[in-house]
């Protein structure tokens, strides 16, 4: 068949494939600023030495889109599993905008979370932090990252102040206390907090010492017969799942009773692994943390949708990490229908001028400065009770009253 | 190296510039995602080519190639953070000071007999203790990490290696050129001919006048040395450096995965084992996805598949079965 030169011109078919050139290369941006809904991936390390934190994050962000639905967002969800590695990290971050997704929420892990930022930083995609401690996640100078969770140093100083409320509403009357704390990144974080903070925090009790202790090792009996050596009436701990139990069973061994175990800020203490290896000895130990409000209806509706969704898990033990994640969404989603675009630049702008009020974690509106983190993030203590982590302070959200000193080891059952 | 291109059969020939042809023009056609996966297939490439070097011709297994990794990385970025001494300054400190830790290792260990396994066990040991020691170096950040600049002017310095993805495309893609041509050089090379007598038979190779002690320890020395550069490279591409991370043991068999695939002892097979795992596991991903299924994990049991079928299959590695089936090697004349 004759080919119709009028019709295929070379300048015309070169105008044509420039035009479409232009239209593929341009269409992600252009589909992301016509969009009316939210498209938000959500990278976690669910598998590798995180998994089990980061499943926990995953069932936050999995019941997420029906709970945001009832509060009238509209969201579609990209799950990537992050394998704890950064490289995984960073390629599955340029993955995701590839697909269009207008912001990244996670990551959990601050290396990982930073080589996100960097991918994030150079397309212009919003990243929401749900969890991270680093404070370089916001000293860096990113300008499309924002983070509603505290660095360590806020943790540490936060947790601190709870202490001392709990020490007030108990009557207790500690002398000396030690720090034991993990020496991992999250761990020396919150031992640089601690010794910034503790000096300037008025508690009544002398701090011994700090112990940092490998969170790899096989069980935690010399660093136990140190503290038993130093008889401190409090311990503080910085810990994770498995060394938490190591711990507590260590100290239960040497018969070692203080007045109380209280982490200033450190997951471990309130793990469902924690609760099932120690039973009744995982009772009354106080976390000293960022806890989901039950008084808050957001956190209600979240429990509703989680406990429907999710009817394995207990939302009662995973509210830390479910409700940080579910409040970045939250947030996301917030600053899309405010800016009425999915559009990099427009979606941050929008994700600086955040004053969000009702939210799933305890805490006033959350706003962001102008690095990008929300600086008002208090913590609440929460004790274990029949082993379920409970708020006892601050008294307007407690559910229950704190109970100092622990009772001892072997009258429990 | 001369020897190995004219031995090479004409298909081999036109193979190899096709490679370099399209892995050049790549970023006119990929976008970034693509660039990414590429940026870890070639410097997992060269960190093949680099532990290759030790375990493949030298036959000394190592498991602790983090080491050097880290020491590079950490060299590198702490000369920039604390003094100001870019990286391609720093990179020439960054390499004698992984080569001296391998050298070390070597020496404790060649020199006391301690071979094989516990030879690996010696490369783990010190690579953990010097986690260790990095998580309670004040200095370079503890366990708290060592961050670069990523915003600003320096960050964005093509000579401080900041930049975007295009910078670290063409670098990585030179670092495993390069390493290739360095293998293959030195496969050719006297020094390669005494690596392989060492690794076939210690006794025998002393026997004939070969310094067993003395050929290992130049296959350490130039296998740190390379992986100390890989660590410069990673350190400035991810601008944050954990030892938690760094040198983990996890990176160390990370690391080991592409030559053992490829072809152990082989100059193309750490490229043809990274070409093959990096780009299957991120196809895994992307097909999980599409189905709609989260199955976290997947890709690990994938590579533990994939590891112990090409094993029971291809005993030594993919890339001599390949050449053997696309007649890459020049026939016997």
């Amino acid at each position: 068949m004759p080919i119709d030169k009028h019709r295929f011109s070379r300048r015309g078919v070169l105008a044509g494939g420039a035009a479409a050139g232009a239209f593929f290369i341009a269409a992600p941006s252009i589909i992301r600023a016509q969009t009316r809904v939210l498209k938000a991936a959500v990278l976690l390390p669910q598998s590798g030495y995180l998994a089990q934190a980061g499943q926990s994050c995953h069932r936050g962000a999995m019941v997420s889109a029906s709970a945001l639905a009832e509060l009238g967002h509209t969201v579609e969800l990209m799950h990537l599993d992050i394998e704890s590695n950064p490289d995984v990290a960073r390629t599955q971050a340029e993955r995701v905008i590839n697909d269009g997704a207008h912001c990244i929420v996670g990551a959990f892990d601050s290396a990982s979370t930073l080589a996100i930022a960097q991918v994030c930083e150079q397309r212009q995609i919003p990243l929401i932090v749900n969890i991270g401690a680093a404070p370089q996640l916001t000293e860096q100078g990113y300008k499309f990252l924002v983070r509603n969770f505290p660095t360590g140093g806020m943790l540490v100083a936060n947790g601190l102040k709870q202490i001392h409320a709990l020490i007030d509403a108990t009557k207790i009357a500690p002398k000396t206390a030690v720090f034991l704390h993990a020496n991992d990144n999250f761990g020396m974080a919150q031992r640089q907090g601690m010794d910034k903070a503790f000096p300037n925090s008025g508690l009544p009790f002398k701090l011994l010492e700090s112990i940092p202790y490998d969170p790899k090792a096989q069980d935690l009996s010399v660093e136990v017969t140190k503290i038993r050596g130093l008889n401190p009436d409090l311990l503080l701990v910085v810990t994770r799942a498995a060394d938490a139990i190591k711990l507590v069973r260590d100290i239960v061994r040497q018969k070692f009773q203080p007045m109380g175990i209280i982490s200033p800020g450190a997951p471990g203490l309130y793990d469902e692994e924690f609760y099932k290896a120690l039973g009744p000895l995982a009772d009354y130990h106080i976390d000293a943390i960022p806890w989901a409000n039950p008084k808050s209806k957001v956190t209600q509706t979240l429990e509703a949708v989680f406990k429907k969704e999710q009817p394995n898990f207990r939302f009662a033990v995973e509210c830390f990490n479910v409700g940080f994640t579910f409040d970045a969404l939250l947030v996301a989603a917030d600053a899309f229908k405010r800016a009425g675009t999915g559009t990099g630049p427009e979606l941050m702008k929008a994700l600086k001028a955040t004053n969000l009020a009702d939210h799933a974690m305890i805490g006033p509106p959350i706003k962001f400065d102008e690095k990008g983190q929300n600086v008002d993030i208090p913590s609440s203590c929460v004790q274990n009770r029949a082993q379920t982590p409970t708020v006892v302070l601050p008294a307007d959200i407690a559910t229950m009253t704190p109970v100092l000193p622990e009772p001892p080891w072997q009258g429990r059952t | 190296m001369s020897g190995l291109w004219f031995n090479a059969s004409w298909r081999g020939k036109a193979l190899c510039l096709l490679l370099l042809l399209v892995f050049a023009l790549a970023p006119v056609i990929a976008d970034r995602y693509l660039l990414s996966v590429l940026i870890l297939v070639f410097y997992f490439s060269y960190l093949g080519h680099a532990w290759n070097l030790l375990m493949g011709f030298a036959g000394q297994l190592s498991l602790g190639h983090a080491l050097y990794l880290g020491l590079g990385a950490y060299t590198a970025a702490a000369l920039w953070t604390l003094f100001g001494i870019g990286p391609w300054l720093g990179v020439f400190v960054a390499i004698p000071v992984a080569t001296a830790a391998g050298l070390f290792i070597g020496w404790l260990g060649w020199r006391f007999a301690i071979e094989g396994v516990y030879f690996a066990l010696l490369t783990i040991a010190f690579a953990e203790f010097t986690r260790i020691g990095f998580d309670h170096l004040q200095i370079t950040g503890a366990a708290g990490g060592l961050f670069l600049p990523v915003n600003g002017q320096a960050a964005n310095e093509w000579w401080n290696l900041g930049g975007g993805p295009l910078l670290y495309y063409y670098l990585s893609l030179t670092l495993a050129a390069a390493g290739t041509l360095l293998v293959a050089r030195l496969r050719q090379s006297p020094l390669g001919y005494r690596w392989l007598a060492v690794r076939e038979d210690p006794q025998a190779a002393q026997a004939v006048g070969i310094n067993v002690f003395r050929a290992r320890m130049m296959a350490m020395l130039v296998s740190a040395g390379m992986t100390a550069v890989g660590g410069v490279f990673y350190g400035f591409y991810y601008r944050n450096l954990f030892p938690s991370q760094v040198f983990d043991i996890g990176h160390s068999i990370e690391l080991i995965l592409a030559p053992i695939i490829g072809g152990l002892g082989t100059v193309f097979g750490p490229i043809v084992g990274a070409i093959i795992l990096t780009p299957l596991g991120e196809g895994l991903t992307g097909l999980m996805q599409s189905l709609g299924l989260n199955a976290p994990g997947a890709k690990a049991i994938f590579y533990g598949v994939t590891l112990m079928t090409i094993i029971s299959l291809q005993p030594n590695g993919v890339w001599p079965w390949l050449a053997r089936h696309l007649r890459l090697d020049r026939p016997p004349e």
